[in-house]
């Protein structure tokens, strides 16, 4: 402990000033803002690869893109949004969030935050380089199944390359994470009365160490069929393709949850504030998630049920995927009884944390519809899949995070945005998400492949549908960043405690929260 | 031991165990696929002390073939189906043609359908043990003898042998 504070006082003495304060920066909110700003602009990035998907399939014949062309930005959109947008956006909440949660001065390791974000600048600038190779980037899918993956061009070594730094930064991340919340709490506040977002970021950060590593090992393994002539997965030396795919999703499905618990947790934070009330059922929330985490471990192969796998293992996977929807009804259940007789308000963090809980919902139950292996036959590899894990992901994940910073940013910067156009930037972010994405359940469910540049004409209509959402919703983001610079531009204005429900130790502060946050550790009764 | 020092050990004890683990799969996977019969693996060696056992009950073997990729050859089985004696030893072969004009390595791969079984179809020679050569624009003849073990499921009445031969020539190479 004695070194982190020097550490930190280090930094508060000789502070370097512009560009500089930045790269060295080992202060906790800088962290936080460092990675929140990065994660926007990978949101732009990956966006704009969306809307060139998008702008192809507007309607059916090759217009725009060649197919391998249009691979390459199915590819990258996912690699980006998973690994740029949406991760580093949940790690700049915990790096701004936890120390002020729970009455710490910072994080444990303020060093090596700094250079787990800092990584992620050249992975991602080396990742987005392959781009411009003659062969182009990666094409076989976020998913990197072999044979495919190993047939590429030369973008290959440098893709998994930065997926290991990926990798080690989240992992590096998540130890800081769970160093800070298990050993720097304030006196007072155990284990169960630590609020529900650390929680849930915890449970995150273990998930984190337990499967990024097994994605390096996949990855390795890759590499080293390629370049070094092993054959984990290549037949012809006697190794097996499906294998890489039982690997790649036992880090796969534990990885979804990493990108949806931390917004189960903003969620549970936001809802008391605007009902004023308290969270229903704490404990059960704390296990539900828990237990989440536990099973997300064991039903890897619902992503492979048209394989080839024997019935026993068909129906297991079937039914521990569907034994997963108990504790996400706790916690949907819980968020609705909170709701329950509260004397609710509908400020913009509250209409999106709503919309989640409605919208990532309907993503739930799509994801039961594939969790029947018989019905999976039908849909997988179909729009419907696609459909099902967007629906969790952007209203799901991506709604949170907007919440999240909705909620926080007076907090954050003492400057509060404005509502109105908070509330517009809502209910046009919420009505292209739909005109976006429900339409892809009806083609999915008609037969339409994913990953396909072109398809036949009964599928047209929907698809101009969904490019047209597509637009809008990418449009609306642009209302976000003017909403962000319109906040920023303002005088420092909010009171400390800027939600009169909000509860929790981040409000007692001052918005903005000192340099340090909480010098001397407060006492939680 | 500090908490600090606890918690840092422990979780990165969890990092490089679950690295390993990764690669842990890898034989985990071979035992669950023998033990499941999944992927209709059959023996990768010579089986020596065999001992033929005929039963006088016949069974339907039939051969198909697959060229991986686009392979410049031309891979037939001599014979599409054989009825065979359970417990009784038979030959037949393959014909690989190299349509290309320079020397080619190549390898097969052999997959038994239905999965459950192939454990059962056991191959006593087979071109599918070793890598071989092929001259441009020879054709060779690839043997195979097997012989089919008496404890094959008496519901089975048909068993699907299909090879995939790769070219291996340039795997080290970068493509
Ligand atoms: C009730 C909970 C859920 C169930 C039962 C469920 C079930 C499934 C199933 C069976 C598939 C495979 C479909 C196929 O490929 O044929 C799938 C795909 C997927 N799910 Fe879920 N899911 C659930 C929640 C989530 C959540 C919370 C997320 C992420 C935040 C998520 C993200 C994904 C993704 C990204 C894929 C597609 C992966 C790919 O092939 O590229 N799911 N889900
Ligand atoms: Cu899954």
């Amino acid at each position: 402990m004695s070194t982190n504070v020097q550490d930190i006082h280090e930094d508060h003495h000789h502070a370097p000033s512009g560009l500089m304060r930045w790269i060295t920066t080992t202060n906790h909110k800088d962290i936080g803002s460092l990675y929140l700003w990065f994660s926007l602009l990978m949101f732009f990035i990956g966006g704009f690869m969306a809307l060139i998907i998008r702008a192809e399939l507007f309607e059916p014949g090759l217009q725009l893109v060649i197919p391998g062309f249009f691979n390459q930005m199915t590819t990258m959109h996912a690699l980006i949004m998973i690994f740029g947008a949406v991760m580093p956006a949940f790690v700049g909440l915990a790096n701004w969030q936890i120390p002020i949660m729970i009455g710490a001065p910072d994080m444990a390791l303020p060093r090596l935050n700094n250079w787990s974000f800092w990584i992620l600048p050249f992975a991602f600038t080396m990742l987005l380089s392959t781009l411009f190779f003659d062969s182009g980037g990666p094409a076989a899918g976020w998913t990197l199944y072999p044979p495919l993956s190993l047939q590429g061009g030369n973008s290959m070594p440098f893709v998994i390359l930065s997926i290991h730094l990926l990798g080690i930064s989240s992992i590096l991340g998540a130890i800081n994470v769970i160093a800070t919340i298990l050993n720097m709490r304030a006196p007072g506040m155990t284990l169960m009365k630590m609020p529900i977002f650390i929680w849930t970021w915890l449970i995150t950060a273990f998930l984190l160490i337990a499967a990024m590593p097994v994605l390096a090992g996949a990855i390795t393994m890759l590499l080293t069929d390629r370049f070094f002539g092993t054959s984990f997965f290549t037949a012809s030396g006697g190794g097996d393709p499906v294998m890489f795919q039982h690997i790649f999703w036992f880090f796969g499905h534990p990885e979804v949850y990493i990108l949806i618990l931390p917004a189960f947790g903003i969620v549970s934070t936001i809802i008391p504030a605007f009902s004023r009330k308290k969270l229903f059922g704490y404990d059960s929330m704390v296990y539900a998630t828990a237990s989440i985490a536990l099973l997300s471990f064991i039903v890897w192969a619902h992503h492979m049920f048209t394989v080839g796998m024997p019935l026993a293992g068909e129906i297991f996977f079937m039914l521990t995927t569907m034994l997963i929807a108990v504790p996400t009804g706790v916690k949907v259940f819980n968020w609705v009884a909170t709701m329950w007789r509260g004397s609710m308000t509908f400020e913009t963090p509250m209409l999106f944390a709503l919309a989640f809980i409605i919208l990532f919902t309907i993503g739930g139950f799509s994801g039961l519809m594939l969790a029947m292996t018989p019905a999976d036959f039908q849909y997988h590899d179909t729009y419907f899949v696609v459909a099902h894990f967007h629906y969790v992901l952007v209203p799901g994940a991506v709604f949170a995070i907007i919440a999240a910073v909705y909620y926080w940013l007076p907090k954050w910067t003492g400057k509060m945005y404005s509502e109105s156009l908070g509330k517009l930037h809502f209910w046009l972010t919420t009505v292209f998400v739909n005109v976006t994405f429900f339409p892809m359940h009806f083609v999915g469910l008609a037969g339409m492949p994913r990953r396909i540049p072109d398809y036949p004409v009964q599928f047209a209509d929907f698809n101009a549908i969904a490019s047209v959402g597509a637009f809008g919703f990418g449009l609306s983001q642009l209302l976000f960043v003017y909403i962000l610079y319109n906040t920023l531009k303002k005088d420092v204005t909010a009171e400390d405690k800027v939600w009169d429900g909000a509860e929790g130790l981040e409000w007692t502060l001052s918005s903005p929260p000192p340099y340090h946050s909480f010098e001397k550790a407060p006492r939680v009764e | 031991m500090s908490n600090y020092k606890k918690t840092y050990i422990t979780v990165s004890f969890i990092v490089v165990f679950m690295f390993f683990f990764s690669y842990m799969l890898v034989p985990l996977y071979d035992i669950f696929c023998e033990i499941t019969g999944l992927n209709g693996k059959t023996n990768q060696e010579r089986i020596v002390n065999l001992d033929e056992k005929p039963t006088n009950r016949f069974v339907t073997i039939k051969f198909t073939s697959t060229v991986a990729g686009a392979g410049p050859f031309d891979f037939e089985p001599l014979e599409r189906e054989m009825v065979v004696e359970v417990g009784k030893v038979y030959t037949t072969s393959y014909i690989l043609t190299n349509q290309s004009n320079s020397l080619k390595q190549v390898t097969a791969s052999p997959s038994v359908v239905p999965g459950a079984e192939a454990e059962y179809f056991k191959k006593i020679e087979c071109f599918c043990f070793t890598q071989q050569e092929i001259n441009g624009l020879e054709t060779k003849e690839l043997p195979l003898q097997f012989i089919i073990d008496d404890k094959l499921s008496s519901d089975t009445k048909t068993l699907i042998l299909s090879y995939t031969m790769f070219n291996t020539t340039d795997q080290l190479g970068v493509k």
